[in-house]
């Protein structure tokens, strides 16, 4: 039933975490657990990958959970979430009590001024990645503007606003027929003559 | 006893919030921290995301921080088990369960509708932290070069947030 001991998970789990600075996270589970170590297909990764991002939750931890899942069943998920939250979580109050303090002066506070810029551009280029390679069809992207506009520059509340896009777009989704009978769109530009 | 109760059941709403990514959530999570509940000023919640984007761990420990700044430890750790513990035991009840519903219409429906919500609203978390933080000419500038660098896909996204961090200081100092 597993496919790796807890001890190892637990291990492999923690360093993935420790070392998943930046933006993109969920692609070091991916180079940790498929490219380096061969525990997992590519496939199942992909699969794993699509559940963590439709399920709530946030989604670094959801994928650790749903992966550990897979590598070690109830057990498994369990630690694979402890282990890639817990270290991260002792690190920033660490730095959030050196911030609060002022400890690191006023170099820091302009520092942390032009970093949070960077963090604006980071996960703006990020975002735009995502959105190119899985917005599907025009009353997608009219969901996604829609949704953009009342949580973004109209500070309408989340909640509201995500229950009505949702009607919405199951409404929409449904209204374009069955998923079975509609060509899944291949991602990126479509190669002519490919796959025929 | 009462704010911590109102604390941990905040982040527990939120982490449902967390359709398609942290970001997502991130507007209506200033929106209580910030201005429904003060816990925190709106240049301390853009710090806080920018260290939780700088430390390892999933960008969301930013509850940890929120917590912390309003209740101490134990509002980091209640805020952080809102957050992390009860959207994991949906996660590992629907992937035990993933293989046989996957294929099923209504699932396919609901992924391919959940999908533009949730870019929408990682769309308005970008928006949300801008606001805060890009609040002149160099600020943009440096969000645009930071977003160049991170496109070229040689630079590591650490180093070119901190690059940022080492302009800023030297253009403002």
């Amino acid at each position: 039933m597993r496919r790796v001991s807890l001890l190892r998970l637990i291990v492999v789990f923690a360093w993935t975490g420790l070392s998943s600075l930046g933006g993109g996270r969920s692609a070091y589970f991916h180079e940790a657990l498929v490219r380096r170590r061969g525990l997992i297909s590519h496939d199942e990764f992909v699969q794993d990958f699509t559940l963590s991002q439709v399920l709530p939750g946030p989604n670094f931890s959801n994928l650790a959970v749903v992966l550990g899942h897979r590598l070690a069943g109830f057990a498994g998920g369990f630690w694979g979430l402890v282990a890639v939250v817990l270290p991260g979580a002792v690190i920033l109050l660490v730095a959030g009590a050196l911030y609060a303090e002022g400890a690191l002066g006023a170099t820091a506070a302009l520092l942390m001024r032009g970093s949070s810029a960077g963090v604006v551009g980071l996960v703006a280029i990020t975002s735009l990645r995502i959105m190119r390679g899985s917005l599907r069809g025009l009353p997608a992207a009219v969901v996604a503007l829609l949704t953009f506009v009342a949580v973004g520059p109209l500070r309408l509340p989340t909640v509201a606003v995500v229950l009505a896009m949702i009607a919405v777009s199951v409404a929409l989704q449904w209204g374009m027929g069955a998923p079975s009978a509609v060509a899944p769109a291949a991602p990126g530009p479509a190669v002519p003559g490919e796959e025929a | 006893m009462g704010s911590l109760a109102l604390l941990t059941w905040t982040f527990l709403w939120l982490s449902f919030l967390c359709v398609g990514g942290g970001l997502g959530v991130i507007p209506e999570m200033e929106r209580q921290a910030v201005t429904v509940h003060h816990w925190l000023s709106a240049r301390e919640f853009v710090d806080g995301y920018t260290l939780a984007q700088l430390t390892p761990g999933p960008n969301m420990l930013i509850a940890v921080f929120v917590g912390d700044r309003a209740h101490g430890l134990l509002g980091a750790l209640l805020a952080g088990l809102a957050m992390f513990v009860p959207t994991s035991v949906l996660a590992i009840v629907v992937s035990h369960h993933w293989k046989q519903w996957r294929v099923r219409p209504w699932a396919m429906i609901a992924e391919r509708a959940l999908v533009p919500v949730g870019v929408g609203l990682m769309a308005g978390g970008v928006y949300t932290l801008g606001r805060t933080a890009i609040h002149d000419a160099a600020t943009a500038a440096l969000a645009a070069a930071t977003a160049l660098a991170v496109a070229t896909d040689r630079v590591p996204p650490v180093l070119a947030v901190l690059g940022a961090g080492v302009i800023g200081w030297l253009l403002w100092r």
